[in-house]
């Protein structure tokens, strides 16, 4: 017998055959004994899968992932509102630097002209001390950014 | 009027998409049995099944929204869960899927015994049945559990397992076979050949 009657034996026990084939190997199976063979034992096969009783879930498994859920959608408004927060605080810190500077260039403009004296160097320090305060609010949204993930990946 | 399943599960889905846990109960209800049979067939493992089951829940609260509600959810499910096992077995246990010899030339399987479970009382078929079966690899474990226990349509298998119709059934057609012949080889011979 070949591989392809052999194969359409089987399909035919798994009911996934076509109309059309399940009539051609039906029309065969009426002329040749040995295919018809065959099929019996296939569609034993079948049958057996299609009785085998399953395994189901234990007791208590439903109730234990339900906790579960429970416990990661609540990690998850932690984490969402976490992210939320520092979110707020990078950009409020970063307003707060930026209107600092604009006053600071506003007030030494004034002592520059009452005192008729350049302030440049003195303007030049506050200009890096604000980059390094931007430099570190970045450094530790990077940080607090990748932690959040890791903590994500690990629930 | 009662609704069908169907409208159940829609119902249930959306009211998940919204955060309401009452959601999750219709749909476990509805579905953990088949979503376990199907992971200790695939897994294979006790304990390992009942941990996937749990992921794949959580992972069906988290990715709710991407379920077509259109079409039915035991597919979808199925199809979570089955990412979920497959990257574990890769992990931990990549032989298991392992495609496994080809089954044996049909005259070596059968030859003198047509249907190798006609000896056997249905309680000891049914055990020798299950042993054979988890002795497969995960890949005909799955194929066979889909269309026999799942009864999924081939066109639904294709989908859930992104493969195309053909190699589908050729997948099934190869398990049943080798389920076949470790019925036919393995075990006491008088009980396979009469």
């Amino acid at each position: 017998m070949s591989r392809h009657v052999e194969e359409l034996l089987a399909l035919e026990a798994a009911g996934t055959l076509s109309p059309e084939e399940q009539a051609r190997v039906a029309e065969h199976l009426r002329e040749c004994v040995a295919c018809a063979g065959q099929a019996e034992g296939w569609r034993a096969l079948a049958g057996g899968l299609r009785e085998l009783p399953g395994p189901t879930p234990p007791s208590g498994l439903v109730a234990r992932t339900r906790e579960a859920v429970e416990r990661r959608l609540a990690e998850r408004e932690d984490r969402a509102w976490n992210r939320a927060a520092l979110g707020f605080l990078v950009v409020f810190g970063w307003t707060l630097t930026g209107v600092a500077w604009f006053l600071l260039e506003l007030v030494l403009g004034e002592l520059a002209i009452r005192f008729d004296r350049p302030l440049g160097p003195t303007l030049l320090w506050f200009a890096t001390y604000l980059a390094a305060g931007w430099v570190a609010a970045g450094a530790a949204a990077v940080l607090l950014g990748r932690r959040s993930q890791e903590e994500g990946r690990m629930a | 009027m009662t609704e069908a399943p169907l409208d159940l599960d829609r119902q249930d889905a959306k009211r998940l998409r919204k955060g309401d846990l009452t959601g999750l109960d219709g749909l476990m209800g509805r579905h953990r049995d088949r979503l376990f049979r199907y992971l200790r067939r695939l897994l294979g493992d006790e304990t390992v099944t009942e941990d996937l089951f749990q992921q794949t829940w959580m992972r069906v609260t988290e990715r709710i929204r991407r379920y077509d509600a259109s079409r039915p959810f035991a597919p979808w499910l199925l199809t979570v869960g089955r990412n979920l096992a497959l990257d574990h077995l890769r992990r931990y246990r990549p032989q298991s899927l392992d495609e496994g010899p080809e089954p044996a030339a049909p005259a070596d399987a059968a030859g003198a015994a047509p249907d190798p479970l006609a000896h056997l009382t249905a309680k000891r078929r049914r055990e020798r049945l299950g042993e054979a079966l988890a002795k497969l690899a995960a890949h005909d474990r799955e194929v066979l559990t889909l269309r026999f226990e799942e009864e999924l349509s081939l066109k639904d298998m294709a989908a859930l397992m992104d493969a195309p119709l053909p190699t589908v059934k050729a997948r099934l057609y190869r398990a049943l076979a080798r389920l076949r012949t470790r019925l036919l080889t393995q075990g006491p011979a008088e009980e396979w050949t009469g």
